[in-house]
């Protein structure tokens, strides 16, 4: 049997159950969005069983893990707001993460809520350094002194976060951003002597960007054309609707593609995207990688059917 | 973006140039939209794509440099190409086309003399994976008995992801209510209301999906369709794929008109049987009743020379020459010889197959 997690808007998901119910009847699906009962976790001297919304995990073969989790809290506890709920979605977490582990130990584990949630830039930016792959300099610093020295380094720094997008709730107001932005003199000036950790980089000129998605050893990127677009040429995903990014399929020189696999294998990843820039001088530079990041638009864009591939491996392979 | 030129230059990937008979398209799949450009140019990107705008001019010895100029402008402005010195790292797009389902879309019509089960229908519909549904009332329909076919959907778990209603316009007609029964049941896609005072098109509330289009124009059968307009003009990689080796319009699709006959469209004479006596899936695995799904544009008789081949629907139904399967539909009033539109029911080398299928006026 295949088990696949994703979510119930997640097109993707959609998508790909489409394909393998075409192939296969012997398939089931659990949603994020969903409560799905744990029945059993059992773990006595001679073995270990899982038991979800009554599928007993010893006849499922593979796993896909496309977006989110399976989550086991009730829909009537997940109150945002409670510490109750804080407490009991930080005991959830930790039972997901062993259950990954336990699940991926006796059957084909592809994708990781573990991955998506440890997901820390800093970590993949010194393995794909590892691999010879080029990554921007790179500094995280809470002095003001250390912060001016670096911009002083560079033409151009940028600024993002290190694990979570800004996600603040004040009052009667937000502050919400997942994208990169280009530090000013003016914001350092304006900055108190420490503050809380800071990564900035520094900025590279692009020719355009890879998103490539990856699907155990095969790659499908994708050429985002967005250097003629001020909106978009720090951040792809500083959308322009106007006049959207092009983005066609493109392919890697051989060495490249090969450092990529290279650092898939020791990432550890199984399936996700890797963000890339190909700078004027054509080196590679590598940004960062989202262990379930959106490839719908990807597939869309090339014509890979992406889902469909990944349908027949988790089917026929 | 500005003109480079000793860089090669290479088109994107989902700008598709199609060459007509006198003129050619460029297909913006992936923003949308349609160019239309001279053979000349097509020719010109055809041939020397991957190499540098020097290189052409020097390639046809400088005598043309301001057309090629001019051609490079017009190319730049829609940013159909781009420069790059590794032309090779720069792929075409797969022309393939994929559809895990049989049947992907239907048309159910319901007359006065309907008596025919339409939950059977979408029972069956769901057993066939469908997604999209055209309901067409040539009847009074209230907004109850629409809310009692949606939700028997939704009691299904249907495949059936967006439905669309064209009914008679009634002057209870409020579009609020209209538009937060769409918001509230996500799969019901549009309104379409014929026999109305004015014509006039509704957008959607909030950015959510949910038009509504009020039309004049009476609509009392199935002879009604079968229209070929740049206003249906579909520009997009899905389109454009699927034309390349199936019917822009019958592919994957099964219908019952308005006395249950099971059709390949309602406007067909041919019935594969009626919906009381067999199921949807029966037919579906009839041979002949997929004959029509692999008559490409490129198979059908002018529409093979027209540079909108790709982005355009097609009609089977009603055709010049009712004896060759491969006529171009009878309701399109363009010459992709002479590019010229003009208005097909008064085209008078049509007026025989307007009378053989009885749609004079």
């Amino acid at each position: 049997m295949i088990l696949v997690i994703g979510d119930t808007n997640d097109i993707t998901t959609n998508i790909a159950m489409e394909w393998i119910r075409h192939y296969t009847k012997n398939v089931k699906r659990i949603n994020f969005s969903d409560y799905t009962p744990l029945d059993s976790l059992k773990i006595t001297n001679q073995n270990c069983t899982t038991k979800i919304a009554s599928i007993d995990t010893s006849e499922v073969e593979k796993i896909w893990h496309r977006r989110g989790s399976i989550r086991f809290l009730p829909i009537t506890l997940r109150n945002a707001n409670s510490s109750l709920y804080t407490y009991l979605k930080k005991e959830e977490d930790s039972l997901l993460k062993s259950l990954e582990d336990i699940l991926g130990d006796t059957k084909e584990y592809i994708g990781s809520y573990h991955k998506e949630v440890e997901n820390y830039k800093i970590d993949y930016l010194l393995k794909a350094k590892d691999c010879g792959i080029r990554i921007p300099d790179t500094l995280i610093t809470t002095s003001k002194k250390e912060l001016q020295s670096f911009f002083n380094t560079y033409d151009q720094i940028i600024t993002k976060d290190i694990r979570y997008g800004i996600k603040i709730k004040a009052q009667d107001s937000g502050i919400y951003s997942g994208g990169t932005f280009v530090v000013s003199e003016d914001m350092i000036t304006s900055m108190k002597k420490h503050f809380a950790p800071t990564l900035v980089q520094e900025k590279i000129e692009k020719k355009y960007e890879i998103r490539v998605f990856f699907f155990k050893t095969t790659l499908y990127p994708m050429a985002i054309l967005s250097q003629n677009d001020s909106k978009t040429s720090v951040d792809y995903r500083n959308y322009n609707r106007e006049k959207p990014n092009r983005n066609v399929p493109v392919l890697f020189p051989k060495h490249i593609e090969q450092q990529i696999l290279n650092f898939i294998k020791r990432s550890g990843l199984s399936t996700g995207s890797i963000d890339l820039i190909v700078d004027k001088a054509d080196d590679y530079i590598f940004l960062e990688v989202n262990p379930q990041g959106q490839l719908d638009w990807v597939s869309k864009h090339c014509n890979y059917y992406i889902e469909k591939n990944i349908a027949e491996y988790l089917v026929f392979k | 973006m500005n003109v480079q030129q000793e860089t090669p230059f290479k088109l994107i990937a989902n700008c598709i140039p199609v060459k007509g008979a006198k003129r050619s398209s460029i297909c913006d799949l992936h923003r949308g939209s349609i160019q239309l450009i001279p053979n000349d140019l097509y020719e010109l990107i055809k041939n020397r794509e991957g190499s540098s705008i020097i290189e052409i001019k020097k390639k046809y010895d400088h005598k043309y440099d301001t057309i090629i100029d001019e051609y490079f402008e017009f190319l730049i402005d829609h940013e159909f190409i781009f420069f790059t010195a590794t032309p090779e790292l720069f792929p075409k797009m797969s022309m393939n086309w994929y559809q895990p389902n049989t049947i992907t879309n239907a048309i159910i019509d319901v007359g006065k003399q309907s008596d025919y089960n339409i939950y059977h229908a979408l029972e069956n519909l769901n057993e066939l994976r469908c997604k999209h549904v055209e309901f067409r009332f040539f009847k009074k329909i209230s907004l109850e008995e629409i809310k009692t076919i949606v939700e028997f959907l939704v009691d299904i778990k249907s495949s059936i992801i967006s439905i669309d209603f064209t009914i008679p316009f009634d002057n209870d007609f409020e579009i609020e209510t209209i538009q937060n029964f769409m918001s509230t049941n996500g799969r019901v896609s549009s309104f379409r209301y014929y026999g109305g005072h004015e014509n006039k098109f509704i957008s959607p509330i909030d950015n959510r999906r949910g038009y509504i289009i009020i039309t004049d124009t009476i609509i009392s059968n199935e002879k009604c369709c079968g229209i070929i307009d740049s206003s249906l003009f579909s520009v997009n990689i899905s389109t454009f794929t699927e034309s390349q080796k199936f019917n822009s319009c019958l592919n994957r699709k099964i219908s019952i008109d308005a006395n249950g006959h099971i059709k390949n469209c309602p406007s067909m004479m041919k019935s594969y049987g009626n919906i009381t006596a067999i199921n949807l899936n029966e037919v579906v695995e009839q041979k002949e009743f997929k004959k029509y799904w692999n008559i490409s544009k490129d198979k059908i008789n002018v529409c093979k020379d027209c540079e909108f081949r790709h982005v355009c629907t097609d009609c089977r139904a009603y055709i010049e020459n009712p004896a060759n399967i491969y006529s171009k539909p009878l309701k399109c009033g363009y010459d992709p010889y002479t590019n010229t539109w003009e208005d097909w029911s008064k085209n008078p080398l049509k007026s025989k197959a307007i009378e053989y299928y009885g749609l004079q006026e």
